[in-house]
């Protein structure tokens, strides 16, 4: 429909120009682009600024003008795209680039079952476009969305290779799973891992009720909307080359003792001299450097598009390998996209989206990290002859080798085939009914396999059974959706109203095999063998279904292009719920009123666009309970099996070991949101800014029980209230020219706050550290606010030891807690919050510029107001490593510190304080990017109608206050724990050149 | 041609509609779990009242019911074991050994929330089995089961916290927060009233088929009643029971003391309740179907490496054994030791100071790792009654049995050499008693119930400061209550005094 809008607007304009008479003095040619993919654009017009001279560009997007002098200005314009002015000068040739303008009323979005004009939507919808991510050399779009829309704060799930991230919305919203849905193409998925970011056309974020209200029971977390790249209308196919090729390394390293300073706090520990002269140990082994390497990482795609009034395509292959910097981690995949849409004739169209995506993943033992992060320096990895050493002696250790760890758990793997698009039809009739049936579907065949070798490095590092355990999954979903919709427009009024009803259904199954007493070691024998054989092979397996069906309604209804007003229901109905609980009706309405097209503003110079919204609706959150899919019964547990009888035979034993809730039902938010839209001088400066107070209820949670309820796992219940409110700004000032420029930023303050957990308690205690909660959840507060001792000091004399309060066993030089309920001693009583792991501001700024060939793009991102808990250093099950700063500034009685304590392993300094609080915020240059594109003139010989290269780095810089490697780690999804670094998987930084061709 | 376009397009639109409405039928939604009963299928056979059962016994022997933490709050906390190891493995059971520990000790969760699984799943099954369809006989017997094993879970917790909640069906959602710990005698009410109906109920170990050895009897319940009456000095009482279960002929003391330790003793003549194991070839690597991790966490650490070595006879009750008691070879095992299977010998492991382990937690060699225990935990041996006999008879003034049953102990504690352990011959109520006490020390070394003994008596505190220990009169008698517990009720839970 647009095309031909466009069509229309070019035949007007050709016609137009060419009745002005011309008078020209000199001849200027040149070429008009596309700055995506340097196709020509046919039809852009072609105006010496000031005049009534101008042409319209052919086929080719090539033109000639007379140009009456050397001062004149050309200024090209087309549809959807942003204007260019350029002075002629001298020059005889003139090419000029054009790029999509993102501030144009007219630019379509899609909001979910259809597309809107930006101008008519009334909710919050933020996008970014495929040019802005696919530069951006990360596995995920999602990883990719970093710092580009205000309200969508992205952290890396971690740098794990094929890693995908944690994306929340104006908040976390909820105790449980705050991931937001994805719709990829109009099909509904639940996370978008096997979509390759370089297929991305836009990507739209519905973020308030009016928006996203039309996924109803899943659009409670905000609907990312992902469109992958569709076929254009052109004369010749376009088709295009990139790749990119780089390496990865980790960000920082954490700074640990060497050997020298570790003997020398050993002795101090051990109040002896177990190490005669500890300076004479010297370097000894940096952990961190045996586990750790630089990375490759690469990517290469083909695609091609084209297409006639008829048919048109977009096809893609891309292959995209990451190895980890995590020794023995490694991610490839391989996709295949093809996009087509069909007219078979004036009332029927057809189309599919397919994507076929392999994937492989080596999975590393990322235990090792915490692994050499603990061990202490004086061993060596390996020892003379080469074997992996034991380093449990003398100091007991309870872990093993970090290099054996990663040398033998270094076979396990994950594979898989994804299939994934849809299929639909369109049928037109009445003139303005549009029926259209779409049938999505997602078939995921999956492949793990583990197999363990035999070893020996100590007796805390042991395997005496070589063991294969591999298995194979299969995950099938289809969606079905008809929606019937109603289209027209009077002189005054436009209409659309929209009615639908779908079915979906989703089957888990999987089988497992596990094997030990192999025939040999040599790799060819390490399979399942056929089953007559081998007793020790044995089976698993488990099967999952569920169920949502659905009816949705929505009215689109704009006045004089004034006044807008959106109405939307979805009524939902999953098979996660009882039968009573089984139905949530979800509703939202919007208004919007564009102010610049009211007849007293046609004379304001300021505005070229003011409007203003208000939008207010309830949504709901299936998702919270992704993981637990009959969580209102009770599976019963078997296999518990009890020993009678002389022979000691097993006797099957089976019972309810996980508590159930049979009245949960839906978790509820409703939101309201006020925006207002600008743009100013020309539309250079555009900007968004929103208001929400999105307030979440009967939020669905696994909360925890007291142990005396017998029940192994927590039930989940209705329970609390979150309110998240908040600002996202965005101003972007873009001025396009022989020297293009931009510069933006975004920024999302957000107040996270628990108004009420539930009538008996007030508090959810989580992430227990030896048997103490970590964090808190209470009323008032950030969801899973840190919760533990405050330290007052540390106790310089044996007579503050004797006097002032403390828990128990401490001694000189040992922490000294806050006895904050002033009762004299220091006990449970005395823990209270000591930070939050929620940002209350994120924010990024993008900026770059285009002039001659050159193009420069840089994205800064960062957050504040979160701290985190450093959970890693407060493991001390034996004798470990110390951190540098626990060490330099430890108490001695030559340095009385007040903030670090003595030397000790385990005890009451490991408790949970403040001491492992440490500042969350930081500020990252997310992406540097600078390119060239060659003239045409020197590609034209080769046919290359784009040639550009590239070098760009990415978490290239990052001012942290934290210690650990990042102050984003993976541990985020799970909201009570989401703020405690464990020494997971850290992020990494890259440095990578490319090409892009087009020919 | 128009028509025809139009008739296709009807056509289209009318199947697309009929399809959709057909592909939803009503119970389009109606999905459960497949390949799993769920608590509203179940109990719908004999099997699964069975199985329901079993599933008891099985978390009986897990690791939060038997291992670390319940050493630490047994034989550690008492004067027969100091934490034994390395240094410096598991702190939290040097807190245990020197009353260092506060409410957050990983101890107390653990045995805390391991029994009250247990609780757990025979409230469900005290549920569910009475509506089976099924042998009365069976219903009557599982029953019973049930509630003996209830009991025994509750007479831990009791003795280790004190007031307890008493929990005796599946709580609500609504119930979760809001229990309260109940006075001391409604929970030794509820431990009796559960042995009286199971010992009602149960068969005598005899009247079991072989199939069933290891299963809950009345002699096991006759025991635990006895030992409630002599926690509540309810001496008439204990004899009572100590007498029908001598009188029941079911049990008799094995020939040589050390076979009760050994596989071939499980379940032997001298059992009266074992927690059952068995090492069964792993599926996961690491442990079987049948495991306990009670063996593993008191093994050789070292050479040979068969497990932690944790729970180190103390030099205190190495030297409370007479001259010759050949009881002290059976129990502790030493460097330089053979191993009682002939297999090896206990190497010196310079990491561990003043090596030794716990030679009745020792299992041979076995399918998987050193994680898929075997042993059974004996849980109440016939000694274990004849010396409850003597101690009751005693205080009822009757030192003549009271005697006989103590040197029946002593007898065969001597085997064929009459040159060590004589007969005891003081009448003299007093004294009397001290060699009832003392003997119980030796005789049941190491097996959990020297804690339970000295809080018994009264004694804790003057044996554990006597051993230079840290402990507090008035305070470490009882444990504390787990933090969570207290924590998740809000303070709902009173916490035990001086924590």
């Amino acid at each position: 429909m647009k095309r031909k809008q466009l069509l229309v607007l070019y035949s007007l304009t050709a016609a137009l120009l060419l009745s002005a008479g011309l008078q020209a003095q000199r001849r200027v040619s040149g070429r008009v682009t596309d700055r995506l993919d340097g196709s020509g654009i046919i039809g852009a017009s072609v105006v010496e600024k000031g005049t009534s001279n101008g042409i319209i560009t052919d086929l080719e997007g090539g033109y000639t003008l007379e140009v009456t002098s050397d001062t004149a200005v050309l200024v090209v314009t087309y549809t959807g795209y942003a204007s260019v002015e350029t002075p002629v000068g001298n020059r005889a040739t003139v090419d000029i680039i054009l790029g999509e303008d993102e501030n144009l009323l007219d630019q379509v979005v899609v909001v979910g079952y259809g597309v809107q004009k930006k101008s008519d939507v009334t909710g919050a919808v933020g996008t970014v476009k495929g040019e802005s991510i696919d530069y951006l050399p990360t596995p995920s779009v999602e990883q990719a969305l970093q710092g580009k829309i205000a309200g969508v704060y992205v952290s890396p799930a971690s740098g794990e290779p094929g890693a995908g991230a944690v994306v929340r919305i104006r908040g976390t919203g909820t105790l449980n799973n705050a991931n937001p849905l994805y719709v990829i193409d109009g099909m509904i998925a639940y996370d978008a891992n096997f979509v390759n970011p370089q297929d991305v056309e836009s990507v739209e974020v519905l973020k308030d009720a009016s928006a996203a209200a039309i996924y109803g029971s899943r659009g409670s977390n905000g609907v990312i909307i992902i469109t992958t790249k569709k076929g254009k209308k052109r004369e010749n196919a376009v088709i295009s080359l990139s790749s990119y090729y780089g390496t990865q390394q980790i960000t920082k390293e954490i700074d640990v003792l060497n050997a020298a300073e570790f003997g020398q706090a050993y002795n101090e520990l051990v109040g002896q001299s177990y190490y005669p002269d500890p300076s004479t140990l010297g370097e000894g082994t940096n952990w961190q450097d045996e586990i750790f390497r630089s990375a490759p990482i690469g990517s290469i795609q083909l695609s091609a598009d084209g297409g006639s009034d008829r048919y048109r395509y977009s096809i893609s292959a891309n292959y995209f390998n990451q190895s980890g910097v995590l020794q023995y981690s490694e991610f490839e995949r391989a996709t295949v996209r093809l996009n087509n849409d069909i007219n078979l004739n004036k009332w029927l169209g057809v189309g599919t989206n397919l994507t076929f995506a392999n994937t492989q993943r080596q999975n590393a033992a990322t235990g090792a990290i915490g692994g050499a992060y603990r061990m202490p320096p004086v061993f060596t990895p390996t020892d003379s002859a080469g074997n992996f050493t034991d380093p449990t002696s003398p100091f007991g250790l309870a872990i093993g080798n970090p290099a054996a760890d990663l040398y033998y758990r270094q076979d396990n793997y994950d594979k898989a085939n994804r299939f994934f698009g849809s299929v639909y039809g369109d049928i037109k009739f009445l003139q303005n009914f549009t029926f259209r049936s779409n049938f999505g579907f997602d078939l995921n065949n999956s492949q793990f396999r583990n197999y363990l070798p035999l070893y020996d490095v100590s007796p805390s590092q042991v395997n005496i059974d070589d063991r294969l355990n591999t298995g194979v999954g299969n995950d099938r979903r289809w969606i079905w959706e008809q929606t019937l919709t109603y289209n027209k427009e009077w002189t005054n009024h436009r209409l659309t109203v929209l009615a639908g009803y779908t079915a979906e259904e989703r089957t888990l199954e999987n089988l497992g095999v596990v094997r030990t007493n192999f025939p040999g070691t040599n790799e060819e024998l390490l399979y399942p063998t056929s089953a007559n054989n081998d007793p020790t092979q044995m089976g698993s397996g488990g099967i999952i279904e569920e169920a949502i069906k659905s009816a949705l309604g929505r009215v689109n209804y704009t006045l004089m292009d004034r006044y807008m007003l959106t109405a939307t229901l979805r009524v939902d109905e999953s098979s996660r719920f009882a039968e009573a609980n089984r139905t949530g009706y979800f509703p939202s309405f919007g208004l919007g009123w564009l102010m610049t097209n009211e007849p007293f503003m046609q004379n304001n110079q300021l505005f070229e666009r003011l409007k203003f919204r208000f939008s207010y609706g309830v949504l709901g959150n299936q998702n919270s309970i992704a993981n637990q899919y009959y969580p209102s019964l009770g599976v019963i547990q078997s296999g518990l099996f009890a020993v009678f009888g002389p022979e000691e035979s097993l006797n099957e034993g089976a019972t309810l070991t996980n508590y159930s809730n049979p009245d949960l039902k839906w978790e509820t938010s409703s939101q309201t949101d006020i925006g207002v839209e600008f743009g100013l001088f020309n539309n250079r400066l555009s900007g968004e800014i929103d208001w929400y107070n999105r307030f979440t209820y009967d939020i669905i949670a696994a909360v925890p029980i007291p142990d005396y309820v017998g029940s192994a796992g927590d039930p989940l219940v209705n329970t609390a209230e979150v309110r998240n409110t908040g600002w996202d700004i965005m101003l972007n000032w873009r001025q396009a020219g022989r020297f293009t420029w931009f510069v933006g930023g975004n920024f999302s303050p957000v107040k996270n706050e628990v108004v009420k957990l539930n009538d008996l308690r007030a508090e959810i205690f989580a992430a227990f550290l030896q048997g103490e909660a970590a964090t808190h959840t209470v009323e008032g507060l950030p969801i899973g606010s840190f919760y533990g001792y405050k330290v007052a000091g540390v106790f310089q004399t044996a007579e503050e030891v004797a006097t002032l309060p403390r828990l128990g066993n401490e001694g000189v030089g040992d922490l000294r807690f806050q006895d904050l309920n002033g009762d004299g001693v220091i006990n449970t009583l005395d823990r209270t919050n000591i930070g939050s792991p929620i940002p209350t501001l994120t924010y990024g700024f993008n900026a770059g510029f285009e002039f001659a060939g050159l193009d420069f793009t840089a994205d800064i991102l960062g957050v504040s107001g979160n701290e985190v808990f450093n959970a890693k250093k407060t493991f001390r099950f034996a004798v470990y490593n110390w951190e540098q700063s626990s060490y330099d500034n430890r108490w001695t009685p030559d340095n009385p510190s007040n903030s670090v304590p003595r030397i000790t392993n385990g005890g009451h300094n490991y408790r949970v304080s403040d001491y492992f609080v440490e500042d969350g915020s930081f500020i990252r240059l997310r992406s540097v990017m600078l390119g060239y594109t060659l003239p045409q003139s020197w590609t034209q010989r080769a046919k290359i109608s784009r040639l550009r290269v590239y070098l760009s780095a990415l978490n290239l810089w990052t001012n942290q206050q934290y210690s650990g490697y990042s102050p984003e780690f993976p541990n985020g999804a799970n909201p009570f724990e989401a703020g405690l670094d464990f020494a997971g998987y850290p992020v990494t930084k890259s440095f990578q050149g490319g090409i892009d061709i087009t020919f | 041609m128009q028509p025809h376009i139009s008739s296709l397009r009807n056509t289209l639109l009318s199947a697309a509609l009929l399809l959709a409405a057909g592909a939803c039928q009503k119970d389009f939604l109606d999905r459960t779990p497949l390949g799993d009963a769920t608590a509203d299928t179940f109990f719908a056979s004999e099997e699964q009242a069975v199985y329901a059962t079993n599933a008891v016994y099985q978390q009986l022997r897990q690791w939060d019911c038997v291992s670390l933490p319940y050493l630490g709050v047994t034989d550690i906390l008492s004067d027969d074991a100091d934490k034994g190891s390395t240094p410096n493995d598991a702190p939290f059971l040097i807190e245990m050994d020197n009353f260092t520990f506060d409410p957050t000790n990983t101890s107390m969760g653990s045995v805390w929330r391991g029994y009250y699984i247990a609780i757990a799943r025979a409230n469900l099954a005290l549920q569910g089995i009475p509506d089976v369809d099924m042998d009365e006989n069976l219903k009557k017997r599982l029953i019973g089961e049930n509630k003996f094993l209830r009991a025994y879970a509750y007479f831990l917790l009791v003795q280790w916290f004190g007031e307890v909640p008493i929990i005796t069906e599946i709580l609500g959602g609504d119930e979760y927060y809001t229990q309260q710990r109940q006075p001391l005698q409604d929970v030794y009410a509820q431990i009796e009233r559960d042995l009286l109906d199971a010992l009602e109920a149960l068969p005598e170990k005899s009247a079991y088929g072989s199939a069933d050895l290891g299963r809950a009897t009345k002699g096991a319940a006759r025991g635990l009643l006895a030992k409630l009456a002599m926690l509540k000095k309810d001496y008439p009482k204990a004899e009572q029971y100590c007498l029908e279960i001598i009188n029941s002929t079911q049990y008799s003391l094995l020939p040589k003391y050390s076979d009760n330790f050994l596989l071939t003793g499980e379940n032997g003549a001298e059992s009266v309740f074992e927690i059952t194991a068995v090492a069964l070839e792993p599926v996961d690597g690491v442990t079987g179907p049948g495991a306990t991790p009670y063996n593993m966490v008191q093994g050789v650490r070292g050479i040979p490496n068969l497990g932690w070595g944790f729970n180190r006879p103390s030099d205190n009750l190495v030297s409370s054994y007479e001259n010759g008691d050949p009881r002290r070879e059976a129990t502790v095992l030493y460097v330089g030791e053979v191993l009682p299977d002939g297999s090896g010998q206990v190497q010196d492991n310079p990491e561990i100071i003043g090596e030794r382990y716990n030679q009745k937690a020792w299992v041979p060699s076995h399918p998987g790792l050193q994680d898929n225990g075997p042993g059974n935990i004996r849980v109440l041996r016939y000694a274990d009654v004849l010396l409850l006999a003597a101690e009751a008879l005693n205080e009822n003034n009757n030192p003549t049995e009271a005697l006989k049953y103590l040197n029946m102990v002593r007898k065969r504690a001597r085997g064929t050499n009459n040159f060590i352990l004589p007969d005891v011959t003081v009448t003299d109520k007093d004294q009397l008693r001290e060699r009832i006490y003392k003997e119980r020390r030796v005789e049941l070394a190491l097996e959990q119930h020297r804690w339970f003994d000295l809080l018994r008596w009264g004694r804790a505190a003057s044996v554990m400061q006597a051993v230079g220990k840290n402990f507090v009169s008035g305070k470490h008698e009882l444990l504390p209550i787990p933090q969570t517990e207290i924590d998740l009720t809000s303070g709902n839970m009173k916490q035990n005094p001086m924590y």
